[in-house]
C-alpha cells in the first residue's frame, strides 16, 4: 500500500514548478524530501495533498486516482501539516486539537475521543495547554498543538489496518532541539504504527538520521532518491545546496561550509 | 422599499378617502396632519382633539395635547392606546400598513385628500365640518368668511397674473444650495395661489437647485421658510453669503421669510397668508 | 472503507456543559423577553375585556398588533445574530456584520431596484410576498459573493480591507438608493428615509409568516454546519485537508446569510449593529466554537431587537422612536471599542 506519484507535473505560467515527480510513498516508511528553497517541495506537498490540482500525471492512493476519492474520505486517510494561519477568534489549544478530530459518525469510535485526545496531547507535550487560548503559545508551541491536530486526525482504535499517510511540511521548524528529537522520535512511533510519512525538512543531518528513504529535489525535479546512505553524497550535494559539503561516516555526519 | 411594498396592498384596502360624511362618533380624535388640527380648531371643535402628531404645531395649545409622532411614521398601537373613535389624516400619513391596520380595527378612518389651491382648503374645512357635525350658525358664518377671503385673494391675485411675476419658494438650505418646490409640490401651489407662477417650473417635486439654475430661473421674488432661516443670522446674510446672491430678488432685497406650515399646510392659515404675499407682489 | 465512514450512528456535538447552561439560559432569557414585550407597550390590556369579548379592541391589538410585532422582531434580531456569526465564520473577520460590510444595503437596493422597474408588471400580492425579497436576496448575495472575491487570501489580516471594500459597496448601494430615490416622487422619498432607519410598526399576519417560515428553515439548515465552520478557523487549506468541503460550506453561509438579511431587510429596513453586537457578546460570554455561537447569536440576538422595539415602542409613546436608531446607539460605541481593543492586541 502506497501513495504513488507518477510523472506529476505542474506548470504555472508556462513555469515547471513540479517536473515529471515519479516517487512512491510506502506505509511503514519515512520520506524525506530535501532540496533549496524554490526546489518545489512544498507544491509537491500540495500536490499530492490535493490542495492544488497537477497540470499532468496521476496521483494514486492505494491505486485509487486522487480525484476519485472523495473530500471527506481524503480526510480519514491522509493528514497534513503545514506552515497555518492566525486564527481570528480565541479557541483553546484542545478545542484546536478536537479539530483533527473528523466525526466518522460511528460509537466505536466516538467513545474513544477524550481518551485519544488525552494521550496525543501528552505525546506531543502540550497536555498542560489544554485550556490556553491558542493565540496565546510561541510559535514552538503551536507546531506542536498542530502536529497534535495531525495526529488526532489519523487517529484509530488499536488494531485497525486502514492505510494512513501523513504529509509534514517543516514539522520542527520553531521547536527547541529537545522538542524537535521529541517529535521526530514520535513521527517514527507512528511509522512503526503502519503510516506512511512524508517529509520536508531543512536539516540534512536531521533527516539523515530519521528518514528510511530520501528524494533530492532541484528545481522541480526528482534528482535522485534512495537509502539515506546512498542519496547523501558529497558530489549531489554540493551540486544542489552550492555549498561545499564533507560526509563524515561514523557515526554518519555532513558539514557544510 | 417596505413603504412602496405597503403602498401597493393598501390599494385593496377600503379606506374611507375623503369620505366626509358625518362620523358616528367624534368625540375622541386623532389628529395626523397640521392643516386638519387648524381647521378643527378653527371650527372650534378642538375639545374633540384626544391626540395629535407633531406637524400640527398650529395654534400653539396643540402642545398641550398628547403627541402621536410624525405624520409619517405613526404607531399603531400608540394610537390606539388613546382610545380613539375617530382618526382624521393627510393623504401623506402613514407608513401605509399602519394605516391599514388602523382601518382594520374597525376603527373610523378619515382621510382628506390634499388639493393644493384655495377650492381644496374651503372643501377641507367643509369635508371637516360635516364629518365633526358642526352646522351651527357660528361655523357656517365662519366658513363664509373664508370664502370670501378667498374671493379676495383671487381678485389680488388676477393682478399679479398679468405683471408675471415669478417666486422661488425655499424650503431649506443644503449647504449652500437651496430645497426648492418644483411642480406639484404644495410650494407651487401656494405661489400659484398668490397669481404669481413658479419660476422653478423645470422640475417635480422638491429638491436641491444649483446656483447655476438659480441664475437661470432669476425670480423676482423669494420665499423661505423660517426653519430654513434657522442657519442665518438674518435675511441680509442669506441673500450675501448663499447661492442666492446672483438674483434679482437678493439685489433688491426681494427675499421674505415665513412659517412654513402658514403657508405649505393648506389650512385655514394659508388663505390669509397668501393674501399678504399676493399684497407684496402686487406693489 | 467509505461503508464504514458514511453510517451515522453517533455524532459528537463539540460544545461544553457550561456552553449548554449559557445557551438554555438565552432560550429562557428569550421567552421570558417574549412574554414582556407581549405585555409591554403603549396600550394597555384590560384582562377583563381580553377574556370576555373576543372582539375587543383589546384583543385585536394583541392578536394582531402586538403579537405579530414581537415575532416579527425576534426573527429578524435572530437572522442578524446568525447572519453576523455565520459571515464573521466564513470571512475569519469579527467586524464582518451585514450593515457595515454592505450586505444589508445591497439587499435594500436590490428591493428598490424591482420596485421602481417592476412593481407595476407582476400582480400585487406576489410582488409584495415574493419579488421583494427574493431581490433582497439576489442583491444580499451579490454583496457577500463580491466581498469574498475581493478579501479573498487575506484571512485574519484582511480586516481593514474588508471594511474599506464593504464602504465601497455602501456607497454604491446608497448612490443607487440616492439615484431611485431621485426619481421616486415626494411622499415615496419621505418614506425611503424613515425606511433606512428601520422599524417594525405594521408587521402584520400575511406578510409575517412566509417570512417567518422561510427563516426557520435557513437557519435549520445553517446550524448543522457548525463544526465546519470551526475547522474554517485554521484557514481554507487546513478546512479543506480536514475533510470540508469548502465551496460547498461558503456558498452555504453565503446563501443562508443573504437569505435572512435578505428577507429582514425587505420586512423592516436596515437595522445597524446587531449582527455585529450579538456575536461578540456571546463569544465574550462562552467561547468562540460555532456550535454554541450560531445557537447563542439567534437567541441572544432575538432577546436585544425585542428589548430594543420594546423600547421604541415605549419610550416616546404613544409616538414611537425608529428601533434603528436604538440599535445604532448602543452598537456603535460598542463598534469603536471593538477597534479599539483590535488595535491593542
Amino acid at each position: 500500500m502506497s501513495v504513488e506519484t507518477i510523472n506529476l507535473t505542474w506548470e504555472i505560467k508556462s513555469k515547471r514548478i513540479v517536473d515529471e515527480v515519479s516517487l512512491k510513498i510506502n506505509q511503514g516508511e519515512i520520506l524525506t524530501i530535501l532540496g533549496p528553497n524554490g526546489a518545489g517541495k512544498s507544491s509537491f506537498l500540495k500536490l499530492i495533498a490535493g490542495d492544488s490540482t497537477a497540470s499532468d500525471g496521476e496521483i494514486k492512493f492505494d491505486d485509487i486516482p486522487l480525484s476519485n476519492i472523495s473530500i471527506q474520505d481524503r480526510s480519514f486517510m491522509r493528514s497534513v501539516m503545514s506552515q497555518s494561519q492566525e486564527i481570528a477568534y480565541d479557541f483553546t489549544v484542545k478545542e484546536i486539537i478536537e479539530m483533527g478530530w473528523i466525526d466518522r459518525g460511528i460509537s466505536d469510535y466516538s467513545k474513544d475521543f477524550e481518551e485519544a485526545v488525552k494521550k496525543i496531547s501528552i505525546e506531543c507535550s502540550v497536555a498542560d495547554l489544554l485550556e490556553q487560548s491558542f493565540n496565546t503559545l510561541s510559535g514552538g508551541e503551536k507546531r506542536r498543538v498542530h502536529f497534535a491536530r495531525t495526529l488526532i486526525q489519523l487517529w484509530r482504535p488499536s488494531g485497525s489496518d486502514d492505510p494512513r499517510y501523513m504529509f509534514l511540511d517543516e514539522p520542527t521548524a520553531n521547536l527547541d532541539i529537545l522538542h524537535e528529537q521529541k517529535m521526530m522520535r514520535l513521527i517514527q512511533n507512528k511509522r512503526d504504527e503502519g503510516i506512511g510519512i512524508l517529509l520536508i525538512l531543512h536539516d540534512l543531518n536531521l533527516a539523515a538520521k530519521y528518514s528510511d528513504q530520501i528524494a533530492i529535489f532541484n528545481e522541480g525535479k526528482l534528482l535522485e532518491i534512495g537509502a539515506p546512505r546512498t542519496v547523501l553524497n558529497e558530489e549531489t550535494l554540493s551540486k544542489v545546496y552550492g555549498l561545499d559539503m564533507q560526509i563524515e561516516e561514523s557515526p554518519f555526519r555532513i558539514n557544510y561550509y | 422599499m417596505r413603504f412602496f411594498l405597503i403602498s401597493i396592498i393598501s390599494i385593496f384596502m377600503n379606506l374611507s378617502w375623503s369620505d366626509c360624511s358625518m362620523a358616528k362618533d367624534s368625540s375622541k380624535t386623532v389628529i395626523a396632519g397640521g392643516s386638519l388640527t387648524e381647521v378643527v380648531y378653527f371650527l372650534e371643535q378642538e375639545e374633540k382633539i384626544i391626540g395629535v402628531d407633531i406637524t400640527s404645531n398650529f395654534p400653539p395649545a396643540t402642545s398641550e395635547l398628547p403627541s402621536i409622532g410624525y405624520v409619517r411614521a405613526l404607531s399603531t398601537e400608540g394610537i390606539l392606546s388613546l382610545k380613539p373613535s375617530l382618526i382624521l389624516g393627510e393623504d401623506d400619513m402613514g407608513p401605509p400598513l399602519v394605516v391599514e391596520q388602523l382601518s382594520l380595527t374597525g376603527l373610523d378612518v378619515r382621510i382628506l385628500e390634499e388639493d393644493h389651491t384655495s377650492i381644496g382648503i374651503l372643501r377641507k374645512i367643509e369635508c371637516l365640518s360635516e364629518v365633526l357635525n358642526t352646522k351651527s350658525k357660528d361655523t357656517l358664518s365662519k366658513i363664509d368668511l373664508i370664502k370670501d377671503d378667498i374671493n379676495y385673494l383671487n381678485e389680488l391675485a388676477q393682478e399679479n397674473k398679468e405683471s408675471g411675476i415669478k417666486v422661488m419658494l425655499i424650503l431649506n438650505m443644503q449647504g449652500t444650495s437651496p430645497i426648492v418646490a418644483g411642480n406639484g409640490t404644495s410650494g407651487d401651489g401656494f405661489i400659484k395661489m398668490t397669481g404669481a407662477s413658479n419660476a422653478a417650473n423645470k422640475f417635480e417635486g422638491w429638491k436641491p437647485i444649483s446656483s447655476e439654475s438659480i441664475i437661470s430661473y432669476n425670480p423676482d421674488y423669494i420665499i423661505i421658510t423660517n426653519r430654513g432661516m434657522n442657519s442665518f443670522p438674518d435675511i441680509e446674510s442669506l441673500a450675501s453669503t448663499t447661492s442666492l446672491k446672483f438674483t434679482n430678488a437678493a439685489r433688491e432685497g426681494k427675499i421674505l421669510n415665513e412659517d412654513g406650515m402658514a403657508m405649505l399646510g393648506f389650512g385655514t392659515r394659508t388663505v390669509s397668508t397668501a393674501i399678504k404675499f399676493a399684497k407684496i407682489f402686487s406693489k | 472503507m467509505s461503508s464504514i465512514l458514511s453510517k451515522k450512528v453517533h455524532s459528537l456535538k463539540f460544545i461544553n456543559s457550561f456552553q449548554t447552561g449559557i445557551l438554555a439560559l438565552f432560550v429562557i432569557s428569550t421567552l421570558l423577553i417574549l412574554v414582556t414585550s407581549i405585555t409591554l407597550g403603549s396600550f394597555n390590556f384590560s384582562l377583563q375585556e381580553l377574556l370576555n369579548d373576543s372582539n375587543s379592541l383589546d384583543n385585536i391589538v394583541l392578536l394582531e398588533i402586538r403579537i405579530p410585532r414581537v415575532l416579527l422582531a425576534a426573527f429578524v434580531g435572530a437572522s442578524l445574530g446568525l447572519s453576523g456569526a455565520s459571515l464573521q465564520g466564513l470571512f475569519r473577520n469579527p467586524l464582518a456584520d451585514p450593515g457595515l460590510i454592505g450586505v444589508s444595503a445591497g439587499a435594500a437596493l436590490g428591493a428598490s431596484i424591482v420596485i421602481v422597474l417592476g412593481s407595476g408588471i407582476l400582480p400585487d400580492f406576489i410582488f409584495g410576498t415574493l419579488i421583494l425579497p427574493i431581490s433582497a436576496i439576489i442583491g444580499a448575495s451579490l454583496v457577500i459573493s463580491l466581498l469574498y472575491l475581493f478579501t479573498q487570501g487575506f484571512g485574519y489580516q484582511g480586516i481593514t480591507y474588508m471594511l474599506l471594500v464593504g464602504i465601497a459597496v455602501n456607497a454604491f448601494a446608497s448612490v443607487g438608493i440616492g439615484i431611485l430615490t431621485y426619481i421616486s416622487t415626494d411622499s415615496e422619498l419621505r418614506g425611503l428615509t424613515f425606511w433606512t432607519m428601520g422599524s417594525f410598526g405594521g408587521a402584520s399576519w400575511q406578510l409575517i409568516i412566509p417570512a417567518l417560515i422561510i427563516i426557520s428553515l435557513t437557519m435549520f439548515w445553517m446550524i448543522p454546519s457548525a463544526r465546519k465552520l470551526d475547522l474554517l478557523q485554521l484557514g481554507e487549506p487546513e478546512a479543506y485537508r480536514l475533510g470540508v468541503d469548502v465551496r460547498k460550506l461558503k456558498f452555504k453561509v453565503i446563501i443562508a446569510s443573504a437569505i435572512t438579511v435578505g428577507i429582514s431587510v425587505s420586512l423592516s429596513g436596515m437595522i445597524g449593529f446587531v449582527g455585529l453586537v450579538v456575536p461578540h457578546l456571546v463569544r465574550l460570554i462562552g467561547g468562540v466554537n460555532h456550535n454554541y455561537l450560531l445557537p447563542g447569536s439567534a437567541f441572544l440576538g432575538a432577546s436585544l431587537m425585542m428589548t430594543a422595539d420594546l423600547l421604541s415602542r415605549t419610550l416616546i409613546q404613544p409616538a414611537e422612536l425608529p428601533v434603528g436608531l436604538i440599535t445604532s446607539a448602543i452598537g456603535a460605541p460598542f463598534f469603536l471599542w471593538l477597534i479599539f481593543r483590535i488595535r491593542k492586541t
